[in-house]
């Protein structure tokens, strides 16, 4: 386990999981957007602007699982004190920030046509701006500390209290009378209230978007170990 | 390879957390009435005194058959299926607004069943499917 | 087909912007990642570079990222 996460090993994997994954993803992002804006059709209510949904819904997804993910490197920081996972959550930091603003931005643009309004303060939308609150403290506090212990400290501890939020964002449609609809899968039960074919783009578009998040977080990862590196250069 | 020192650490961590997470339910409960975005006609119904001068928004189902639109104004019902609430408003709906749909209503109420509108938002379900299949539905 | 696909029966403003604005962002994303990180390799080849011949090869031997940095730093040169 310690091995597996030490820089030095992985970091020839990095350079090839690149170029493998720059190898295939226009390919996937040609077939997911050309599924998601002509071959799937229509909503029955909704019409065309459904097709929001192929963009929003995997970006709220990944903005949620990213701040699990720190939070969860932030507790096994706290609990083994494993240098290296500080590096980890720092790389993947940046796509959960980006995706929470895309969720957001996409979801305005949704809700525009459909409810009428570009936004409300019910419970799902404001508990996910509190989402974008904590990434932003947890890379602010990361940036504007210099000593690098003391902001891994701290920035552990904001990802730590902020993932109380994110059952509340999970659950917000369920506990409180809201604006935006109740969730559509459910991954406990397997059971889904999207037809098929609006199921395989959605997919499509999600498996376009978690390369994505794979080449960001692999490059910034890269430069982390660098900067690292470069930090004891003479101690090497 | 549980030490001392992590186990400490582990009950530190839990002990934090529960603290948080009960502060926060407790924090939730208490604003409950604040976070609903909006309340149904039966919650209406169950309030003691209104307020008629603050703006509220209802929510629910517009009933089957009840929407009524003149050139001045438009006149539906909202229902939870439970209690109802007839609704007046003048100005733009949104595409989604139709019968049998979810709405929400922002406004100011007459009494508990009469609201007076001065917005609009429709609240669509969690079910996404091609116009044909819904055709077959029905 | 094609004013269809434009148009989206009015939807398609809204349609179009947000896609464009998630492609849009992951774009610029994308490139301030990759210019960071091409920044940071040079950094480390040039300090590589200036370490006395016998401190570089002591740090080479040691590290493996040290002696990838470099080789891809010497061949885009």
């Amino acid at each position: 386990m310690i091995n597996f996460i030490n820089p030095s090993k992985i970091f020839k994997w990095i350079e090839k999981l690149l170029n493998f994954i720059n190898s295939i993803f226009f390919i996937i992002l040609i077939v997911g957007l050309t599924f998601a804006l002509i071959i799937s059709p229509p909503d029955y209510l909704q019409g065309d602007s459904v097709r929001i949904m192929y963009v929003h819904v995997p970006s709220a997804w990944i903005s949620l699982a990213s701040f699990t993910c720190i939070a969860l490197l932030s507790i096994l920081t706290f609990l083994f004190k494993v240098k290296n996972l500080n590096l980890i959550s720092k790389s993947i930091a940046p796509i959960g920030l980006l995706f929470t603003i895309l969720a957001i931005v996409t979801g305005s643009l949704w809700g525009k046509p459909t409810w009428g309004t570009w936004w409300a303060w019910d419970a799902r939308l404001t508990s996910m701006i509190v989402l974008l609150l904590f990434y932003i403290f947890f890379i602010l506090s990361q940036k504007m500390i210099k000593n690098e212990d003391r902001a891994n400290k701290i920035s552990g501890l904001i990802a730590i209290i902020g993932i109380i939020n994110i059952p509340i964002i999970k659950y917000s449609v369920d506990w409180w009378s809201t604006l935006h609809q109740p969730k559509s899968i459910n991954l406990l039960s397997g059971s889904s209230s999207i037809h098929s074919s609006m199921l395989l783009p959605l997919s499509l578009m999600l498996l376009v978007l978690l390369l994505y998040c794979a080449l960001i977080f692999l490059m910034k990862y890269k430069t982390e170990i660098i900067r690292i590196k470069r930090k004891n250069i003479k101690r090497l | 390879m549980l030490t001392k020192t992590v186990k400490k650490r582990i009950s530190f961590l839990s002990l934090f957390l529960i603290i948080s997470i009960i502060s926060i339910f407790f924090i939730l409960k208490s604003l409950t009435n604040n976070i609903l975005y909006f309340k149904s006609p039966t919650d209406i119904k169950l309030i003691k005194e209104i307020n008629l001068n603050k703006k509220i928004r209802i929510g629910g189902m517009v009933k089957k058959d009840s929407l009524y639109i003149s050139n001045k104004e438009i006149k539906f019902v909202v229902t939870d299926f439970k209690n109802e609430i007839l609704v007046t408003y003048r100005g733009a709906i949104p595409n989604l607004f139709s019968e049998e749909k979810g709405v929400v209503a922002e406004g100011k109420l007459k009494d508990k069943k009469f609201f007076i509108a001065d917005r609009i938002l429709a609240k669509h379900d969690e079910k996404y499917m091609p116009p044909e299949l819904k055709d077959i539905l029905k | 087909m094609i004013q269809n696909l434009i148009f989206m029966n009015g939807y398609g403003f809204f349609v179009w912007l947000s896609f464009a604005i998630t492609l849009l962002a992951c774009v610029i994303v994308y490139y301030k990642t990759y210019r960071t990180l091409q920044k940071y390799e040079k950094a480390f080849a040039k300090e590589l570079k200036n370490l006395s011949a016998q401190e570089r090869k002591k740090v080479l031997e040691k590290s493996k990222v040290a002696v990838q940095v470099f080789a891809s730093y010497n061949k885009s040169i």
